[in-house]
């Protein structure tokens, strides 16, 4: 039973990680169709910067408090995601491009991250400090570490004041009306370019946040990023994309999936590497638009 | 006297609680050019939809040329020589305009990647009675100058004329034509009007729907009106005109503006 | 006629300069060389499938791997005759193909790339975990072409058997381009709806040209088996699917030429690099792809392009 408690704790901070991946996807996904496969890339830049904060491990005498890491971090991925939308993103989306060209482009961004990343910090590890040590603890029940309770807390600060903003705010009506219908949207005054660059800066702020989180269970590497962006996006596949708890459900699901799975299905333990991929492929084929529905298509 | 080309029974289509075709019946004789009008919102599109095979009907029956093709693909339409223009032009953005137009003539090639590969001599006179038949209709439709043109740069009815060259490098039995004149200036407008009755004169169908009155009106040899999805007149375009129901229904309270 | 003869000529010539540099080339070189010939047969089917017809897929190197675990392991795991375990990895190549492509290219745009990113991972997991068969992530060694109606077909030889790989790539892509079919992939990949209402059946246009070029790539994967006499799960890595793509962009993608001189440039350009950037070449690449997509979108291949009028990108 002990066991089992453990494992759920552990599974629902993954599922939470995975769930901001996708809602990173999801917030750029959602007005601008494009899927920005960086995102992972992005989350290990953050993961990056909180050991650069947090730590002397890259710079010396920056030991600044984890909170501001946190504020670092999260400005830090705004920026990136702004920046990559401002000079990657609009002049294909001005000279009327297909969607795959941005997300071609954001392959080549994918690249110079993950590059730049090793360039900056190295090849090999770091250690990331977390707030609270690695102190085991009990919750109610549930035993873990203090850093997947930290992790499971974060999210859902996340994800409310995202559905917070989705539903209770003018911008937020705003995003969803160009998710909608763009030209329409454009019509009524809004501002497409300005929505899609706070898109990007929303995506590239949850992403970087996310690896700030996990970074302290996983250290920060720079092959962080790719597991990051295939889980993330096969949550997002998982929860379906039209509305923000649909991330982080499917982000659940593919983590219980995948510790439940391994510890209980009686396939080789590498054969479980396999599973998210399954359901990648099979939500693709059999459920393309995810377990929730957008809003608008329920009748 | 043998039967009319296409013919179209009881069509019907319900989107939900409306119905936007109701019990429709539509025949199309060889070389015979018919218009289908009505006020925006009449179900002239629904109905072009549904002959193209982009839609498929709730009930009722298109049989063309003999055969039932009421559930077939829109590609297996066109390969029995039922073939489209586009109301908003859809060029290949990324191909030569000869081959814009060989495209259209896709379904005439017989065999297989394997008989490509091998480069089998039936495929080689296929291969160059296609391309003498674009040439033609290059000629025909007056596209000559710009032929080695990117197909993005032509003028919107440059761009006309070659959605109904492509349309008709198969040499089709019957062509639709989905609004062709929306958006061409006055000399477009003739020169297409031109193009379209010599169609007709090679005794190819002609179904097309517009609301230009002016431009239908001279130009067919029968007119359909519809209202709310229904039949309200089917004959000459001048008994058309003097209809009582039509005048009610279109002409008298719109005259070809638009109700939103 | 003129055009005809002086085609036929380039052809010749190429084939010149690519068999004579088997000869002349040194032990070093000549790896170099046969892989950079790898990569230009993959980079053509890969240029097919993506720069002609507009799927974006990142299984190609999955396939290659599929043909060349295929081969040595029918060939020299299970001893059958060379001959028959070639014919029958390219079956299996194409049977695999088919099976993935029938659902996977209903899928659109970028949900296809990641659909057979999927299929790649579990083609890599089965390969890691299939115990002594596929040598687990160690691979296969120790074992070698088997003499062919009693010729060694090594040293030179054997660059020769891949230049005309390469040669039996290119003119057989050539080919089905020029055709009505090479059109109706076109046509497909610009506008799916006008493609349909011409006559073209999308999806058996796509899982045509899915079967085609993934077997192509599978051969590829023959090719590669017998240079090294090694195959290994990190030869077929995801990470060669990115490269491979972003070869085709650099390069120009939906043109032949564009293929191979983009597979050539991105192959080779790491050896030049490594004195200033090390190993860093790679983020090289991802800048030249982003400044190719927002300035130069036909690639390389786009500067010949003034000799070549008339030809569509």
């Amino acid at each position: 039973m002990e066991d089992f408690l453990e494992l759920l704790v552990s599974a629902t901070a993954s599922g939470c990680v995975y769930g901001l991946l996708a809602l990173a996807y999801l917030v750029i996904i959602r007005p601008t169709s494009i899927i920005n496969f960086a995102v992972g890339e992005w989350a290990a830049s953050g993961a990056f910067v909180g050991v650069a904060v947090l730590s002397t491990l890259v710079w010396p005498a920056l030991e600044w408090p984890w909170w501001s890491a946190l504020l670092i971090v999260a400005a830090f991925g705004a920026l990136v995601g702004y920046g990559t939308e401002l000079l990657c993103v609009r002049p294909l989306v001005a000279r009327g491009a297909p969607e795959l060209s941005a997300i071609l482009v954001l392959l080549g961004v994918l690249v110079i991250f993950r590059e730049g990343n090793t360039l900056l910090f190295g090849a090999s590890p770091l250690p990331s400090p977390a707030p609270f040590g690695f102190r085991r603890m009990l919750i109610g029940p549930f035993p873990g570490v203090s850093q997947q309770f930290l992790i499971i807390g974060a999210t859902f600060g996340v994800f409310l004041s995202a559905w917070l903003f989705f539903e209770r705010t003018v911008w937020g009506r705003a995003f969803e009306a160009v998710a909608l219908n763009r030209k329409a949207a454009a019509l009524m005054g809004i501002d497409l370019r300005m929505v899609g660059a706070l898109a990007f800066a929303a995506g590239g702020a949850i992403a970087a946040v996310a690896g700030l989180l996990v970074s302290p269970l996983t250290s920060a590497h720079f092959l962080m990023g790719l597991p990051l962006a295939t889980q993330g996006f096969t949550a997002l596949v998982i929860g379906g994309i039209g509305r923000v708890e649909g991330a982080l459900l499917g982000g659940l699901i593919l983590a219980f999936v995948e510790q439940f799975g391994a510890r209980w299905l009686p396939v080789p333990s590498g054969m479980t590497l396999a599973f998210p991929f399954v359901l990648l492929i099979g939500f693709l084929l059999f459920r393309p638009t995810g377990l929730l529905r957008a809003p608008e298509t329920r009748v | 006297m043998s039967a009319p080309l296409l013919q179209v029974r009881g069509l019907t289509r319900r989107f939900g609680g409306l119905v936007a075709v109701s019990d429709l019946d539509v025949d199309l004789g060889r070389g015979e050019i018919l218009a289908l009008i009505g006020p925006n919102g009449a179900g002239k599109t629904t109905t072009f939809n549904l002959i193209a095979g982009v839609d498929r009907p709730t009930s009722g029956t298109i049989v063309f040329d003999g055969r039932d093709i009421s559930r077939q693909p829109a590609h297996a339409r066109a390969a029995l020589g039922l073939t489209r223009t586009f109301q908003h032009n859809m060029p290949f953005a990324g191909m030569s305009l000869t081959d814009n137009i060989l495209v259209g003539r896709h379904a005439r090639f017989t065999g297989g990647l394997v008989d490509v590969i091998l480069g089998a001599r039936r495929l080689r006179e296929q291969e160059s009675a296609a391309r003498r038949k674009a040439d033609e209709l290059i000629e025909f439709t007056g596209l000559g100058a710009r032929v080695d043109a990117d197909v993005s740069t032509l003028s919107f009815g440059e761009g006309r004329l070659l959605e109904v060259a492509r349309a008709l490098v198969s040499d089709p039995r019957a062509i639709l034509l989905d609004e062709p004149a929306a958006g061409l200036t006055g000399a477009e407008v003739a020169r297409l009007a031109r193009i379209i009755a010599d169609i007709a004169a090679r005794g190819i169908a002609v179904l097309l729907i517009d609301h230009d009155m002016r431009f239908v009106l001279p130009l067919a040899h029968r007119a359909i009106v519809l209202k709310f999805g229904e039949k309200i007149a089917d004959g000459p375009p001048r008994d058309i005109v003097n209809d009582p129901a039509v005048i009610a229904a279109y002409l008298g309270n719109s005259a070809g503006a638009a109700h939103a | 006629m003129n055009g005809r003869g002086v085609h036929a000529l380039g052809w010749l010539a190429g084939m010149g300069v690519a068999i004579g540099l088997a000869f002349v080339l040194g032990s070093y070189h000549t790896d170099v060389y046969r892989k950079m010939l790898i990569w230009v047969a993959m980079a053509l089917g890969f240029n097919f499938l993506f720069g002609v017809a507009g799927q974006i897929a990142f299984s190609h190197f999955a396939f290659a791997s599929v043909g060349a675990y295929g081969v040595v392991i029918l060939s020299h795991q299970l001893g059958l005759p060379f001959g028959l375990a070639f014919v029958l990895a390219i079956v299996i190549c194409g049977l695999t193909a088919f099976i993935v492509a029938i659902p996977a290219t209903r899928l659109e745009g970028f949900y296809l790339a990641l659909a057979t990113l999927a299929f790649s991972q579990l083609v890599r997991v089965t390969i890691d975990e299939g115990g002594a068969l596929t040598g687990g992530t160690g691979g296969l060694a120790n074992y070698r072409l088997p003499p062919f109606f009693g010729v060694d077909v090594r040293g030179p030889w054997y660059t020769v058997c891949l230049v005309l790989l390469v040669a039996f790539t290119l003119w057989i892509l050539t080919r089905v381009d020029a055709s009505w079919f090479g059109r109706a992939c076109r046509a497909v990949r610009d506008n799916p709806r006008a493609a349909e209402a011409m006559g073209v059946d999308i999806a058996r246009a796509r899982i045509l040209v899915f079967v085609m070029t993934s077997t192509l790539a599978g051969l590829a994967g023959i090719g590669y088996a017998y240079v090294d006499n090694v195959i290994n799960p990190a030869v077929f890595s995801l990470e060669n699917s990115f490269l491979l793509l972003f070869m085709i962009i650099i390069g120009g993608s939906g043109r032949h030429v564009g293929a191979m001189l983009g597979a050539v440039v991105l192959y080779l350009a790491p050896f030049a690099l490594e004195p200033v950037a090390g190993n860093h070449y790679m983020l090289v690449f991802g800048v030249l792809i982003v400044l190719a997509i927002l300035f130069r979108p036909d690639g390389l291949a786009g500067l010949l392009r003034i000799t070549r009028p008339g030809k569509a990108a």
